[in-house]
């Protein structure tokens, strides 16, 4: 379970969080919505370790990480999947992929990861041995996300997924994350802008406007919250 | 058409020192984006510890073998301590401070080894082989030089591109922040990579030493060549730095045979302006442009 408890962050005078507090339960999907600006990116970002808050904690099964260096905070099983350039661009497709699987010692299980990222992701398998330079911006996303996936996270924070990815593979990908987090109890945060997409898979949903919660209820009972949607979700 | 070859196999040994230095240099930039300016002070250091563990009785590759492990060690420390704090600084400060260290090694070689010159022995002869009733213009230790060179960069191949560690390593020098969401431990990355790089210039040092003698300063020339090198190369290709290095050890040779040796740094800084004005990322830019 990740728990987040009051959490202020802020960039100098400006405060990008303010007094955050919600949790992910096992195998379950959070998604955070709100507009550019809100604080989505900053939330997860401070979540595995890049940003420093300013107050409050964050928990992992009762653990608090807030103060732990990144790399410590994803060898506890949190993967991150960076909104936009996230892929080593200089490095293989294939290389990529072996630094998901990097933090497990289990080499069989490492291969296994592999094979699975390929399955699940086929354009990758054909360009295992080519730089991730060479892929489409949807291919990298793709990239990004089966590289997070081969570390076999517990809990998965993914930043603007659908930038850059067709409809239907974002599906794809939706539905295979849905099956980990029913399979392994993945826990997930989904960071988007696209809102209805991310209330049609996600269990909770919290909505941020200007660093703060102003909503937080199961995704169901805020996609059909006609005020809300038209105020802060734009559908 | 002898004096040419002469020249050639010369350029061939001196091109392999250099590129070992250009390695160093572009081992570190790709690292940390710094032109570590200590590099050569470093290997004048370590070599200088060579020749103390020679004077005190050591056999010769003990000796070796202290300074290769010095520079291991002087790069380690010199990224942990100096350069890591400054880290975030803009990179001119950490530019800086490698003159500093530079500076500072090479007035400390003085004080404790003596500043005059002293001459440092071959591994091997440094007369040329003979092949039956003809002497080639290639010596046994130039030979040495040559396939230590090549072996020291065969190996950092297998560890960066076979590896796991080299892998990481390599991942830590392209996008630190995406690599410590990996849970790689970029820091230990970082050091590492300076203790490699440091080995690789402390190799150079040793290599070259028994030609140019020992004292403060030798290194200074070696460290402008190799760096013209690793620009020519492109200064963040490890292949481009080896093919830069052993160009300019050509380049000078045919320099210093055709028109007098006082034209070799003439000629370094000729090439050095002439690549920076036709092609100033370098004839061998391996990192493809982001396409965003």
């Amino acid at each position: 379970m990740l728990e987040i408890t009051n959490l202020t962050v802020a960039y100098g005078p400006i405060v990008a969080l303010d007094n955050v507090s919600f949790s992910v339960a096992d195998g379950s999907i959070t998604a955070v919505l709100g507009a550019n600006g809100a604080g989505k990116t900053t939330l997860v970002r401070t979540i595995s370790g890049l940003v420093r808050s300013r107050a409050g904690s964050v928990r992992l099964d009762g653990r608090d990480i807030s103060r732990l260096a990144p790399e410590a905070i994803a060898r506890l099983g949190i993967g991150h999947v960076p909104e936009g350039r996230g892929v080593l661009a200089e490095l293989t497709v294939e290389e990529n992929l072996r630094l998901g699987g990097l933090s497990r010692a289990d080499r069989a299980d490492r291969q296994a990861a592999l094979s699975e990222a390929y399955e699940l992701f086929m354009p990758l398998a054909q360009r295992r041995h080519l730089p991730a330079a060479t892929l489409s911006g949807g291919e990298r996303q793709m990239l990004s996300i089966a590289r997070a996936l081969a570390a076999r996270p517990r809990v998965l924070l993914l930043d603007e997924p659908s930038l850059g990815l067709a409809g239907r593979v974002l599906t794809q990908i939706m539905a295979r994350i849905k099956q980990l987090v029913e399979d392994r109890k993945l826990s997930v945060l989904l960071i988007e802008q696209n809102a209805r997409s991310a209330l049609s898979v996600a269990d909770d949903a919290v909505v941020l406007s200007l660093g703060r919660i102003v909503a937080h209820d199961r995704a169901q009972r805020l996609a059909s919250e006609e005020g809300l949607r038209h105020a802060y979700l734009g559908f | 058409m002898q004096r040419f070859i002469v020249l050639t196999l010369n350029g061939l040994t001196e091109g392999s020192i250099y590129a070992a230095m250009a390695l160093a240099l572009v081992m570190i930039w790709r690292a940390t984006q710094v032109v570590n300016f200590a590099q050569g002070a470093m290997a004048m250091f370590t070599t200088y510890l060579a020749l103390f563990s020679l004077e005190r009785g050591a056999p010769y590759w003990m000796a070796f073998l202290v300074a290769l492990l010095c520079g291991l060690l002087l790069g380690g420390v010199i990224e942990r301590v100096l350069v890591r704090p400054v880290e975030s600084a803009p990179p001119l400060n950490i530019v800086i401070l490698t003159l500093g260290v530079l500076l500072v090694l090479e007035a400390v070689a003085p004080m404790i080894f003596g500043g005059q010159i002293r001459s440092f022995p071959a591994a091997f002869s440094i007369v040329g082989i003979k092949l039956g009733s003809l002497q080639v213009p290639f010596s046994a230790f130039d030979l040495f030089t040559l396939a230590s060179v090549v072996f020291l960069m065969v190996l950092l191949l297998l560890l960066f591109q076979k590896t796991d560690l080299g892998l990481r390593m390599r991942a830590s020098a392209f996008n630190a922040e995406v690599s410590r969401l990996l849970g790689i431990r970029v820091g230990r990355m970082l050091t590492l990579g300076w203790a490699l790089a440091s080995l690789v210039g402390a190799l150079s040092g040793l290599l070259i030493a028994p030609t140019l003698l020992l004292y403060p300063t030798y290194m200074d020339q070696v460290l402008v060549f190799g760096f013209t090198g690793a620009i020519l190369g492109g200064l963040d290709s490890p292949p481009g730095a080896v093919v830069g290095g052993l160009a300019m050890g050509f380049s000078l040779s045919y320099v210093g045979g055709y028109f007098g040796s006082d034209l070799e740094t003439v000629g370094a800084l000729v090439i050095l302006v002439a690549v920076l004005m036709v092609r100033p990322r370098g004839l061998f830019t391996l990192r493809a442009q982001r396409v965003v």
